[in-house]
């Protein structure tokens, strides 16, 4: 599991990497192939491997109708990162380091909540949001959708935390440092792929979201990816070529984040703000 | 409970009538084969999910190149709508045009009816929620392993342990703890799984691929005549089971401390 | 428009799903943030069905200028066919229901149910001129609680180069007979026989009424001799191999598709594809769905009613029986028609005015003539359960997973203990 074996040796991998890769994106290449197949070729018998008499009428739609609804979907995901780490990572570090008092308990109420329908939380969300005034607003659908990713982060990083050998932290006492110096100068640097994980879970949850979006988010003029669709589904007809190219043209910027996003992490990694 | 109907939920005087609703969902014929689907589609979407994650996890971790890229790439079909991701799969699977049964037959397969027949309708289903539940089980599973600390496999692969017992003597066991919680959260979620299902079956063919999610969804939505007291009932089943594994979870995990 | 689809209906949880959160939580409390819109005397609140249709549609532009014609604002909001119903059930709970809204017809008996919608004599509506068969959908008890703004069915769509290659005739087929004897040509020349959306929810009930109706079938007896006809024609069709396997998870909008690649000689669909047959790579026709022994099938109707739920304030419904009245003129009917493509208008006078306009829809206007409520027989609130055991007993037919004696038996026997 170490680095700089010679690449001729893990060329095979890379080639079967690419092979499962391939396996697991075919639905969404069927996906892709469909966002440019005509009406009357969508239920051809056999169907077309390749769209070989493609149309573009769904991505000219998409284009034109869904390019702000993509702004709040990337805007409410990446929100919705930087609220579930502010909040996961100081309550994790709380329940795996501190010894709090009714931790245990804490930890089960964490899970419970990952049991209750969300539907049940977008109805409880409705009603306070109905006072606040915060329906339809970015921020009000940011708060919500964090809810998912929450309980889920403060557990992944109270696992992840109580990993961390005590020494790390008792040197830091002894240096004198507090609770809160500990935990941002020893204990996050530390976790960085626990943080990285929480992240990538906070935005996928909150891209994907849709019942949280449609209760809360309705009547907003900032809609995210996963309402736009629904205006391709009309009462009698369904425009397929349009809802799929919503979703190619929706999962190709966010694709290139997460690439993005792991690489630079992973580069902070090796750069030694670690060591195993 | 409450006698829910919609007339008394508009109007607010629902009747009382105790355990009598559980009671009508016990007994209905419906709840047996509810409750048996729910078991075979949570236990083996989670253990192929758990058991494809972990692989991959570990093939990923062995790093090469384009690994990192190759990986983000898996977390795709997370990013898809939920309604696009499973009206893919309906339209793979389906009988007479979709690319699967065009592939098989290629190999001379006659036509499977992938999602028409009770036979293999919740197997169809299974694989579409294992597809999906990859990703999740992939991006812990792989941020456990990071925490596994490189000088123990090092020190094993010195004692000339083969990768192979590595694995099950080291690596393994130190994944254990995000084991249980990937294990614990994948049940969580898949005994909650509606859309998926009822977008590509409705929860048919008959009752075939209904799940106790399914069931609560069709009684209180998938009909015109929305009842949401046996939903109400039969979600609240749910979370029981969801519950016991809760606290088993705990046990175990408490269990472990101790020793 | 029919009842349910498939992909928005799966996901409409939407704030639909608010309800059933509700009904969970159920027992304790029925609060209600009450302060939330009271409805100020000159803007009134409009819902309907049609997101396609946004706010720059003409269609929100008429709705608008009702609303100026009658001295006052209205404030349009769409969602989707399912998510409407539970949005109205909602708002009726905590008092915040809107003026007027556009529902589908089964689900008309629903709501009354509830008593949270006005009768059109407490709104002060003259419903006369409005064709019984269609009006019956939204009566309960006796009392009609709203007025269809159009209908549309279901009638049999043909591929007229494949029928010409096989050398059917589409006139000739006038029973379910001459029918099964036109796919059996069709099939031996090569081609696909007809495709239906037998789908487990309302839509599948709603495409196979016409051939249980046409049976001479009730739906109060499931398991009567003329249901099990049905189910075996439909059956036999997939056992000779004449319709597609598909037609078990089929939606109405797959059928279609599948028609569109010329492949097929006949599908069952609707009224709302005239366009889209027009704009097909092949000419097309329409007939009637045949009854067994002849003559055409009574199909079930499909469409929304204006509603107009109970207000505290009862001054509000003088002007939301103008803005009712103004989306009802036979012009009115005529351009919901052509909106929607196409909505056949529920009177006489409608009729006529749209068969001026468009000679060519004179079968679908007859279609409608003979076509019949879902909820009328006095089914009412029954009839969603029982929609709900028929279309089981199809798949479970259709399927394999039993005989359709056994299916249809079953289904009777869950009807029976589920609305006594």
């Amino acid at each position: 599991m170490t680095g700089r074996r010679p690449l001729r040796k893990t060329w095979w991998k890379t080639a079967l990497g690419v092979f499962f890769t391939a396996l697991m994106l075919f639905p969404a290449y069927w996906m892709a192939n469909v966002s440019l197949t005509r009406t009357s070729d969508l239920r051809a018998d056999p169907p077309h491997w390749f769209p070989w008499n493609p149309t573009l009428e769904g991505y000219a739609a998409v284009l034109e109708q869904q390019l702000p609804s993509l702004g709040t979907s990337l805007l409410v995901g990446l929100g919705c990162v930087a609220l579930t780490i502010v909040v996961a990572a100081p309550a994790g570090y709380a329940l795996a380091l501190l010894n709090l008092r009714g931790g245990r308990a804490l930890n089960f109420v964490l899970l419970v909540a990952q049991m209750i329908p969300a539907v049940v939380m977008a109805m409880g969300f409705y009603a306070i949001y109905v006072r606040l005034g915060l329906l339809n607003t970015v921020g009000g659908l940011i708060v919500a959708d964090s809810t998912i990713a929450v309980p889920f982060g403060v557990l992944l990083y109270t696992a992840f935390m109580s990993g961390i050998p005590r020494e790390l932290l008792q040197a830091a006492r002894i240096d004198g440092a507090g609770a809160w110096r500990t935990f941002r100068s020893i204990v996050l640097p530390v976790s960085r792929n626990s943080t990285l994980t929480v992240a990538l879970f906070a935005f996928l949850w909150a891209w994907s979201d849709f019942i949280f979006a449609s209760t809360l988010n309705r009547n907003g003029d900032l809609i995210p990816i996963t309402l736009g669709i629904y205006k391709y589904i009309g009462n009698n007809t369904t425009q397929w070529n349009s809802i799929m190219a919503t979703a190619v043209v929706a999962s190709v910027p966010a694709a290139i984040l997460l690439v993005v996003a792991q690489r630079y992490v992973a580069a902070g990694v090796t750069a030694g703000a670690v060591k195993d | 409970m409450h006698d829910y109907t919609i007339r008394a939920f508009v109007q607010g005087n629902a009747e009382f009538v105790g355990f009598d609703k559980y009671a009508e969902v016990f007994g209905s014929t419906t709840f047996p084969t509810a409750l048996l689907n729910t078991a075979v589609f949570t236990l083996v979407s989670i253990l192929f999910q758990y058991a494809a994650g972990l692989a991959l996890a570990v093939f990923f971790r062995s790093g090469f190149r384009l690994s990192g890229v190759l990986r983000a790439m898996f977390l795709v079909p997370w990013l898809l709508p939920l309604i696009v991701s499973a009206s893919t799969w309906a339209w793979m699977l389906s009988s007479e045009n979709g690319i699967v049964n065009s592939v098989l037959g290629a190999f001379g397969v006659p036509q499977i009816n992938w999602l028409t027949s009770p036979d293999t309708a919740l197997l169809s289903v299974i694989v579409a929620n294992i597809w999906l539940g990859i990703p999740f089980n992939l991006v812990i599973l792989y941020s456990g392993l990071q925490n596994i600390p490189g000088e123990l496999a090092e020190a094993a692969s010195l004692d000339g342990a083969g990768a192979w017992k590595q694995f099950w003597s080291i690596t393994f066991p130190l994944l254990r703890p995000v084991s249980a919680i990937t294990l614990l959260l994948g049940l969580i979620y898949t005994l909650k799984v509606v859309d998926v299902i009822w977008v590509m079956t409705t929860g048919g063919p008959g009752n075939s691929t209904t799940t106790l999610a399914i069931w609560s969804y069709r009684e209180a939505f998938g009909t015109g005549q929305p009842d949401f007291s046996p939903a109400a009932a039969v979600g609240n089943v749910l979370i029981l089971i969801a519950l016991v594994f809760g606290f088993l979870h705990l046990q175990l995990q408490h269990r472990q401390e101790g020793s | 428009m029919q009842h349910t689809r498939r992909g928005p209906a799966a996901l409409a949880t939407t704030v639909a799903l608010a309800t059933a959160t509700a009904g969970l939580l159920g027992a304790c409390s029925a609060a209600a943030p009450d302060e939330a819109s009271e409805g100020s005397s000159d803007t009134y609140t409009w819902w309907d069905p049609y997101p396609q249709h946004d706010e720059s549609s003409d269609w929100a532009a008429r709705v608008q200028q009702c609303g100026t014609d009658a001295g006052v604002t209205i404030e349009r909001t769409a969602y989707d066919t399912t998510a409407l119903t539970n949005q109205a059930l909602l708002s009726a709970q905590e008092g915040t229901s809107p003026d007027v809204i556009l529902i589908d017809n089964p689900a008309v008996s629903t709501l009354a149910d509830t008593g949270m919608l006005s009768t059109v004599d407490e709104l002060g509506l003259d419903t006369s001129a409005i064709d019984e068969n269609l009006l019956a959908a939204g009566v309960a008890g006796g009392d009609a609680y709203g007025v269809p703004i159009g209908a549309n069915t279901l009638a049999i769509y043909y591929n007229k180069e494949v029928l010409d290659a096989a050398g059917v005739d589409p006139a000739a087929v006038t029973d379910w007979a001459s029918l099964t004897a036109a796919l059996e040509k069709v099939t031996a020349a090569g081609s696909k026989g007809i495709t239906f959306a037998g789908i487990g929810t309302e839509e599948g009930s709603f495409q196979f009424l016409p051939w249980f109706w046409g049976a001479g079938a009730d739906l109060r007896e499931l398991d009567s001799p003329e249901a099990v006809a049905a189910v075996e024609l439909w059956k036999g069709w997939l056992d000779a191999g004449y319709a597609p396997n598909t037609v078990i998870t089929n939606s109405q909008n797959t059928t279609w598709e599948e028609f569109l690649t010329g492949e097929y000689a006949f599908v069952e669909n609707g009224t709302w594809q005239v366009n889209s047959a027009a704009e097909a790579g092949f000419e097309t026709g329409i007939i009637q769905i045949p009854a067994r022994d002849g003559g055409g099938a009574p199909a079930p109707t499909g469409g929304e009613f204006i509603v107009a739920p109970v207000q505290e304030d009862a001054e509000r419904y003088e002007v939301t029986r103008q803005i009712v009245e103004c989306m009802t003129t036979p012009e009115g009917f005529v351009e919901t028609a052509t909106t929607f493509a196409y909505y056949i208008p529920p009177t006489a006078e409608g009729q006529a005015a749209l068969l001026e306009q468009n000679p060519e829809l004179e079968p679908w206007v007859s279609a409608v003539q003979d076509a019949k409520g879902r909820t009328s027989d006095d089914l009412g609130t029954d009839y969603p359960i029982i929609s709900e055991q028929l279309w089981t007993a199809v798949q479970n037919a259709l399927s394999g997973a039993g005989s359709p004696e056994e299916a249809l038996k079953a289904a009777q026997t869950e009807a029976e203990t589920a609305t006594s």
